[in-house]
């Protein structure tokens, strides 16, 4: 556990040394107080206490925001020889994923923090439903910890961040999007299947306050087989012929 | 030794094992729901509904686009209600969207499924104008088809959507009696209320005599305002009734008016004194009320005779209702001459709950009553208030089954009567009625949904102008200042420290 815990750390705060997080920070905050408090369907257009147009544009920020933070985290280990070095160290592969799949997390976890205002302003201008905000951030959590391990199986196959993002941005699309097209034009069980698939309709369950083991377990399906390929293609140096 | 074949087999098995969960999980599967009004639980009595649900039922929501959002959120809600209507019935309730605005031919196949639009304002362009929209929907089990015309935004969906379905797939209507022969009123005299009630319910009326006792099939009996004298035997079959669990509802004329003599007279059916029997008492006055109804009276106007309206306080309006599945929704119920009910409670397990009282300007008065149209009425007449006049009770009433009872201290609010003397009535007056035999009738708890509505979540409406961009710009600036403001700090602090590195003599 503590090697994880370091490599996090170290990934943390290199995140803040760089202008990267500072870039996607202000991004991401900027999108998402643009369309919450000052257009389209904000706060003060629909007149009700609730974090909805929040979470809705946030699903979107995010699904382009991970794959940035994600994209060079294994490529650019692979492209400068880092990755061959971590041999060397008293270091498992999978304690090198976990550890920067953590530090991803601890980000986003700042970047969600950084919109409590939100929730402290709305809460104050109106009875807002506590419960389903809570559940709201939750479910962005769950989301956020299925993207990142998108995001870094693709970092893990390639040496070209930017060919890691495009790779995390096109499974994303099949999450987001198609599968959710792919089940209204079907019936019967394809539909179900891909119903199931579609990320959205997990999301939007969760972001309205019901918490379904269904929803949960799906996230953490979908996180753990996009963390176990990262490190099965991770593992392929290894191999000894 | 790492082959690639080992490391394949690793992830096909991990693979396998997460298909498997969540193959599983989809089987098994429970969840919570954090919202504070429950609004995505379906009570036990949808649920027992859909279970019963074996065909396929057909929802189609005939739902106007482009609304103002309050509106548009009635129609997201109902949405959701019905995915987890969807989910609950095993797939068996199908739903579809349809916007009855585009198209002249789907918006006449609304109106003709019993759709009502109405008219709202919408702003278009700085501009209020009306539009007509569509909120409503149409359930369908086979060749069997029920209209909800209208979805109230923020009312009880879930009651709505579950007592149509109900609606739909009752194979059997329960049946309601009506007692006869004390005088009361006959079905005929009922025509608002049975058109009401007959949607579902079949009313049968029932007459006792020695050797016959209230059918079995009838689990609620209605008794409206009987006038005779009632034998001791019928009293008997009524506690047998109730203790085998039979729902009983009670609308007594203690008292009545007789504009002949213009006398308050008492009305002589025992049935005061067997309620007392179980901690009900319908006491022998007469309610005045400083909101009530008036009566024509002819007065000489130099020449001409006019009929004047005049109030009188005897015919009390009842506007104070307290939360109850029978009360919801109710505005005003005329009770024409009512008597006070007080309650005694001998047994904690028995629930008794005032349905309706008079107002904060009320008062009794007691027999021997002379009415006395001139008068002036001050408000030093009028130096009660609260008084019931309608109870509910639910428990061991008698014997050992549970059971439930209403008891209304006025028997004509809800009668029609007959032929010439027929009049139209308030529609409240008959749906506090429809809405008592509801209560009583149901088993299931549906009923208990019609309190159950969406809380609504409101800004704050009195917000000023400047506050609110003030709020807005204020939320959006703050945090991307923090963090920018953060970054300044940590580089300066990072330079500081590399300066200091860069002027020390490393010697």
């Amino acid at each position: 556990m503590k090697p994880i815990w370091i490599i996090a750390k170290k990934e943390f705060r290199t995140f803040f040394d760089s202008l990267a997080a500072y870039i996607i920070l202000v991004v991401f905050l900027g999108l998402s107080g643009f369309f919450t408090w000052l257009y389209g369907s904000d706060i003060f257009f629909i007149g009700q206490a609730t974090l909805m147009p929040f979470f809705s544009v946030a699903y979107w920020t995010l699904f382009f925001f991970i794959p940035a933070l994600t994209m060079k985290m294994l490529a650019e280990e692979r492209k400068t020889g880092t990755l061959e070095l971590l041999l060397t160290k008293p270091i498992t592969d999978w304690q090198l994923i976990a550890g920067k799949f953590l530090s991803v997390m601890m980000l986003i976890s700042v970047a969600l923090l950084l919109t409590i205002p939100y929730y402290i302003s709305i809460s104050l201008l109106g009875p807002i439903d506590h419960g389903s905000v809570w559940s709201g951030y939750f479910g962005m959590l769950l989301m956020s910890a299925a993207f990142t391990s998108i995001g870094l199986f693709a970092s893990s196959i390639t040496n070209n961040q930017i060919v890691a993002f495009l790779i995390a941005l096109f499974i994303g699309v099949f999450f987001l999007i198609i599968f959710d097209v792919l089940s209204s034009s079907f019936t019967g069980t394809a539909a179900y299947f891909f119903n199931y698939l579609s990320l959205s309709t997990h999301y939007e369950s969760i972001s309205r306050g019901v918490i379904d083991s269904k929803d949960l377990v799906y996230f953490l399906s979908i996180t753990a087989i996009g963390l176990l390929s990262a490190d099965s293609v991770l593992s392929k140096r290894n191999i000894v012929e | 030794m790492l082959t690639k074949r080992k490391i394949q087999t690793t992830l096909f098995l991990a693979v396998a094992i997460i298909i498997l969960i969540n193959v599983l999980s989809s089987r098994y599967s429970f969840r919570i729901d954090l919202t504070e009004d429950q609004r995505y639980s379906l009570s036990d009595a949808t649920k027992d509904i859909l279970k019963n649900l074996d065909e396929p039922l057909t929802v189609t929501s005939y739902f106007s686009e482009d609304l103002p959002p309050d509106i548009e959120k009635v129609r997201q809600d109902f949405k959701d209600l019905l995915i987890e209507y969807s989910n609950r019935s095993n797939g068996n309730v199908v739903y579809e969207f349809i916007n009855p605005n585009e198209d002249q031919e789907v918006e006449m196949k609304a109106q003709q499924a019993g759709i009502s639009p109405i008219m709202i304002n919408v702003r278009d362009k700085d501009q209020v104008k009306q539009q007509k929209a569509y909120l409503g929907a149409l359930l369908q089990l086979g060749e069997n088809k029920e209209p909800i015309p209208f979805i109230q935004p923020g009312a009880a969906m879930e009651y709505a959507l579950s007592s149509g379905i109900k609606k739909l797939s009752a194979k059997e209507k329960p049946v309601v009696g009506f007692l006869q022969g004390h005088g009361e009123p006959s079905l005929d005299q009922l025509i608002q209320l049975r058109q009401q009630l007959n949607v579902m319910y079949e009313e049968r009326t029932v007459t006792l005599t020695d050797s016959t006792n209230i059918p079995f099939e009838i689990k609620t009996l209605v008794v409206i305002a009987p006038t005779d004298s009632i034998v001791e035997r019928d009293f008997i079959f009524l506690d047998e009734f109730l203790s085998r669990g039979g729902r009983l509802l009670l609308a007594i004329n203690n008292v009545k008016g007789n504009f002949q003599n213009a006398t308050g007279e008492l009305v002589n059916t025992g049935f005061s004194k067997w309620l007392s029997k179980y901690g009900i008492t319908i006491a022998d006055n007469f309610l005045v009320d400083a909101k009530c109804s008036s009566v024509m009276v002819q007065q000489n106007q130099g020449m001409f005779r006019m009929n004047i309206p005049v109030s009188f306080p005897y015919l009390p309006i009842i506007s104070k209702f307290n939360e109850h599945p029978i009360t919801k929704g109710l505005e005003a119920v005329l009770f024409p001459f009512a008597s006070s009910i007080t309650v005694t409670q001998k047994d904690t397990s028995i629930k008794f709950t005032t349905l309706a009282s008079s107002s904060d300007k009320s008062s009794l008065e007691t027999l021997p009553l002379f009415f006395d149209i001139q008068k002036q009425w001050g408000s030093q007449d009028f130096g009660m208030s609260n008084i019931p006049v309608a109870v509910a009770v639910e428990g061991k009433i008698a014997r050992n089954s549970y059971t439930k009872m209403v008891v209304f201290s006025d028997g004509d609010f809800a009668v029609n009567g007959e032929g010439q003397q027929a009049q139209q009535l308030q529609p409240d007056n008959v749906n506090l009625m429809t809405n008592a035999i509801d209560w009583l009738s149901d088993d299931t708890g549906l009923i208990e949904l019609r309190t159950k509505g969406v809380t609504a979540r409101p800004l704050d409406a009195q917000l000023e102008d400047s506050t609110k961009t003030l709020v807005k710009y204020a939320n959006f600036l703050i945090p991307i200042g923090a963090i920018i403001l953060f970054g300044f700090a940590r580089f300066q602090y990072k330079k500081k420290i590399r300066n200091i590195i860069k002027s020390t003599d490393y010697v």
